[in-house]
């Protein structure tokens, strides 16, 4: 037996996420005794129409949130209990509302910081509808065997050592939610466990107190001792001890009573309550608690580790009495285990699973991210610079600083273009449309292709195939191309030529041919091929992305990646521009009418629908 | 006065608030006040004077308006003074150190001449509020509490102003004066509910005869600091909850609390040699109790709570290793519900092995208990620290919570 919560009991939760993490954990609870799920629906208005997962063992459930809690219980007309983890503010609405509904008998509070008045009237309005409210801060009610609401109790190892998958003799009363943890192990350990468990919350005026479980206690004949664990302030204790004075009382009870240090500290620094405040009287202070349980029959141990001893002495006394019946121990192999996750498996090598993906150029699971086993902040360190990162990322290598040199040049080199081209004016358009950054720069990027900056890697793939299979053989090579492919890429330019040279071209050439060791055969070849192409054509030289492609194909990078130097080079020009057109507030643009020729058909007249 | 103890377990919700702050809600629900001026500048008081006929003509009262306890004797209330003499006092006081506080406000204030002092306060309690009441106010109200008439005021109900006359006349007040300190009452029930105030005391309530004058002299007012959220015009904060300016090392551990989530706490106690680092609002006081029922003496207070992130219960760590002459220090806790032992001791063992670089924690003993999530991890790596030279004892659950004081104690 149980008192407040039992198997019957069917929770609504009202809160957030503080209040889902307490449904996974009462849905472990609901696992390990093998009943259904104690939380069948949330309220919570911004999430309406949601379903949480929640998981029972390894079965997995869907659980409603709703937005009003009327909603919430035509849908479920079986709840019966409702879990207030709404914010203070709202909380006393909340809770108002929850005790003024037909089917719902019990209301317990978690959430902390409500004000005084709205807890009075909470209880006030509670005694009035006969119903019981729990709380404010309470962490919740446990009853062994029966249902967990809230995370009293903690993990889920500590609901096994705490025997609390089977009830056994003892009550357990708590304001502090921490001890009402320590209450039941101490229970499990020096006793036989507990019926049920109540945090009714440390605030001053909770909306339950101990007389009125102590009563219910008493009424459950399976529960034959009681422990309840007070703290200094309130009259709540006395209150305890005049109800177990007053009539010889069925229950045992035990008492630990927080405080009594305030008798001692320096003048002005007292842990006490304002309950206590014409102090003549010494009501409230935990002395006074203790003296009048203790004259109750109540016993008191004068320090909380002596619990362990009086809830021992209690529980052999109602054994020697027969009261309490021994009953056979469980083996506690025989209790479910919660199903690990699939990492904990793995951890312990016991699954094999088939990686979705594979990468081989960085980690970011440790502190920092790894670049092919480089930790950045030491490459920092050590002096290497962007064009090392794109080495290793790009080819997981690291560039000689010969190597490094050309590849910035490169990327300085092809950085941008002016506004007028392809890139940079699919850019400018998005940005005087409003578009923002990510959006405009990728409008940019979608023009790179086969007419705009997309020939480097078709350059250094030819080049490099020319190189191979045609060594010495520069017309063969040519008309294989013509055969094959078509125009050579990497050869040609509208407006450049042999008289009007590309300045980028010349100057790469010559810093690389001249300025380094860098071994060229790529270059030399697509040289090679000028001479000829220029010969039969002025303007058929070696253009930049041409000879961009055969410098990276002799610094060996893969062909295919030999693209991701121009789209990378102009996506800091394309930011350029969307951060200049941000910066002028430049209005949104349309061609002019006489930009365009309207070579459309002459104004007429739609015929009917056929 | 009437002492009003602290509650260190709830500490956000009952917040005493300065009397500048009380004296306005007061004139808000239209309890008598004298007139006043809290100022942080003492030349504003010139200009003041200038513009305000009482400051010129009637006596005053300057107080420091902080949270120093005994302001009286440490010369931060100075009575019976014109403006001239106020001026300077205001000048003396401003600016003052005591211990880590420091003096930055003064309230300047009339002094009225009265005939008689009274007595009211208000003070909730589980099924409403009651009113204190008597004509025997001022600073021997202790000794005259025989004369005190209570009037209790269920939830939600008002008193008919009828009925607290009828009261007022009980305590002996007669005639026009038991109406008007009636009405007074009535005042300071609106003004207890709406500001959501958990206990107000008006001593003295004094009364100038020859014009019906009244005001509340001295007050200390206490509000719900959990409903500030429904008081925009709370513009105050409330005061030190202990009795004293805060340590320096309190502040900090202060500012930690205010950012995190979960919370740390700590009060320094002078002279005891037994340092808490203690776990959960309810288990760290049965510590300390545990504590002074063995003949100990503690050196302070410690909690951390609600699975604060472990770099704040490192600082509440090196703070308490720094508490001077201590020879133990009890990393006490019930079996947590959800804080994670392994990573709150993670915070604990870098604070320990920090303050034993710094050159502390020689001859300290350290005696731990705890149980929770992840329990074992985190008591197998404070047990460790043995190796490392710490004089460092672990138990698990099945030692009782609070026997590692007996045993600290025994040693």
């Amino acid at each position: 037996m149980s008192i407040l919560a039992n198997r019957d009991t069917r929770a609504v939760i009202i809160g957030g996420v503080a209040g889902l993490n307490a449904a996974k954990r009462m849905a472990q609870f609901d696992f390990l005794i093998n009943r259904p799920l104690t939380v069948e629906a949330f309220v919570y208005p911004p999430e309406e129409g949601q379903q949480k997962e929640i998981y029972r063992g390894g079965e997995l459930n869907n659980v409603t949130v709703y937005a009003s809690l009327t909603k919430a219980l035509e849908e479920n007309p079986q709840i019966n209990t409702a879990l207030i983890y709404i914010g203070a503010s709202r909380a006393y609405q909340s809770a108002i509302e929850a005790l003024d509904s037909k089917g719902i008998k019990l209301v317990t509070m978690i959430t902390e910081g409500v004000p005084e008045k709205d807890a009075k009237r909470l209880r006030k309005h509670a005694l009035e509808v006969g119903k019981t409210i729990n709380g404010p801060s309470s962490i919740g009610i446990m009853s062994a065997g029966e249902c967990r609401l809230g995370v009293i109790g903690g993990e889920f190892k500590n609901l096994k050592l705490c025997n609390l998958y089977r009830p056994g003799s003892f009550g357990v009363i708590t304001k502090s939610g921490g001890l009402s943890n320590e209450a039941m192990w101490l229970c499990a350990q020096n006793g036989n466990g507990i019926t049920s468990a109540v945090a009714i919350g440390g605030d001053s005026y909770p909306g339950t107190d101990f007389v009125t479980y102590l009563q219910m206690f008493e009424n459950d004949p399976e529960t034959k001792a009681v422990v309840i664990v007070g703290e200094v302030g309130g009259t709540l204790e006395e209150e305890a001890a005049e109800w177990y004075g007053a009539e010889k009382r069925r229950i045992k009870l035990i008492a630990a009573i927080g405080g009594t240090c305030q008798d001692v500290l320096p003048q002005g620094m007292k842990f006490g309550h304002a309950g206590a405040k014409e102090g003549k009287k010494g009501l409230g202070s935990a002395r006074s608690k203790i003296n009048a349980l203790r004259e109750a029959g109540a016993l008191v141990p004068d320090t909380f580790g002596g619990l362990s001893k009086a809830i021992k002495q209690v529980y052999l006394e109602l054994q020697a009495t027969g009261v309490i019946q021994p009953e056979p121990e469980l083996d506690e192999k025989l209790l479910p285990e919660l199903p690990p996750s699939v990492q904990e498996i793995m951890k312990q090598g016991e699954v094999i699973v088939e990686p979705l993906i594979r990468t081989t150029i960085s980690d970011d699971r440790g502190e920092e991210p790894r670049y092919v086993g480089y930790a950045a902040s030491e490459l920092c360190e050590k002096g290497y610079g962007i064009e090392d990162v794109i080495g290793l990322l790009w080819n997981k290598k690291l560039p000689t600083k010969e190597e490094s040199e050309i590849i910035k040049r490169i990327i300085m080199i092809s950085a941008d273009h002016g506004p007028a081209v392809s890139g940079a004016f699919g850019s400018i358009i998005a940005a005087c449309a409003g578009i923002d950054l990510p959006q405009a720069v990728s409008a940019g990027m979608t023009m790179i292709g086969p007419r705009f900056g997309g020939a480097v890697t078709n350059a250094g793939k030819y080049f490099k195939y020319g190189v191979k299979e045609y060594p010495n053989d520069i017309p063969g090579f040519l008309s294989w191309m013509k055969q094959n492919v078509g125009p050579v890429p990497g050869i040609g330019h509208r407006v450049k030529s042999v008289k009007n040279p590309d300045k980028r071209v010349k100057y790469l050439v010559e810093y690389v041919t001249t300025k380094t060791t860098l071994h060229t055969p790529c270059l030399d070849y697509a040289l090679e091929v000028e001479k000829i192409t220029t010969a039969k054509k002025d303007n058929l030289i070696l253009n930049v992305d041409g000879t961009i492609g055969c410098i990276l194909v002799d610094l060996d990078f893969p062909e295919y990646s030999l693209n991701g130097f121009f789209v990378l080079a102009r996506t800091i020009g394309m930011i350029g521009h969307w951060i200049d057109q941000n910066n002028q507030n430049s209005r949104l643009i349309r061609l002019y009418d006489y930009l365009i020729n309207y070579a459309v058909k002459e104004e007429r007249e739609v015929p009917d629908k056929k | 006065m009437v002492f009003l103890p602290i509650n260190i377990q709830i500490p956000n919700s009952m917040a005493k608030i300065l009397e500048g702050p009380a004296m306005k809600l007061f004139n808000k629900w239209g309890i008598p006040v004298p007139n006043y001026v809290v100022i942080m500048d003492p030349n504003r008081l010139e200009q003041l004077g200038e513009a305000n006929k009482w400051l010129r003509e009637s006596k005053l009262v300057v107080k420091a308006h902080e949270a120093i306890g005994g302001r009286f004797k440490l010369g931060l209330v100075k009575l019976g003074l014109n403006l001239d003499e106020a001026l300077k006092a205001a000048k003396e006081m401003i600016g003052r150190e005591i211990g880590t506080s420091v003096v930055r406000q003064v309230i300047v204030a009339e002094m009225l001449d009265h005939d008689e002092e009274y007595y009211i306060s208000i003070a909730g309690n589980r099924d409403g509020a009651e009113i204190l009441l008597s004509n025997k106010g001022g600073v021997d109200i202790e000794e005259h509490w025989d004369t005190v008439k209570r009037l209790f005021i269920p939830l939600d109900e008002t008193p008919s102003i009828e009925h607290i006359t009828e009261v007022a006349l009980e305590a002996g007040f007669i005639g026009e004066i038991a109406e008007r300190v009636a009405k007074i009452i009535s005042r300071l029930i609106l003004c207890f509910d709406v500001e959501d105030a958990q206990s107000i005391e008006i001593n003295p309530l004094v009364i100038r005869k020859s014009d019906m004058r009244f005001a509340a002299l001295d007050a200390v007012m206490n509000v719900d600091w959990d409903a500030r959220f429904r008081h925009a015009d709370w513009d105050f904060k409330p005061v030190s909850e202990i009795g004293r300016p805060f340590t320096e090392a309190e502040q900090q551990i202060m500012d930690i609390d205010a950012r995190i989530k979960g919370s740390v706490k700590l009060v320094e106690v002078p002279g005891g040699n037994i340092a808490l680092l203690t776990a959960g609002g309810g288990a760290s006081v049965f510590y300390s109790d545990a504590v002074v029922a063995r003949g100990g003496s503690i050196a302070n207070y410690a909690e951390y709570s609600g699975d604060p992130p472990d770099w704040a219960v490192e600082a509440l760590t090196e703070t308490i290793c720094m508490l001077p002459d201590i020879k133990h220090i009890i990393v006490g806790g019930a079996i947590a519900n959800f804080t994670d032992v392994k990573a709150t001791f993670n915070g604990i063992i870098n604070g320990f092995r920090e303050s034993k670089s710094k050159g502390y924690l020689e001859n300290v003993k350290i005696w731990v208990r705890r149980g929770g999530p992840n329990e074992n991890q985190g008591l197998a790596a404070m047990k460790k620290l043995q190796e490392e030279g710490f004089d460092i004892h672990v138990y698990d659950r099945s030692m009782p919570m609070t026997d590692i004081v007996d045993l600290a104690l025994n040693s």
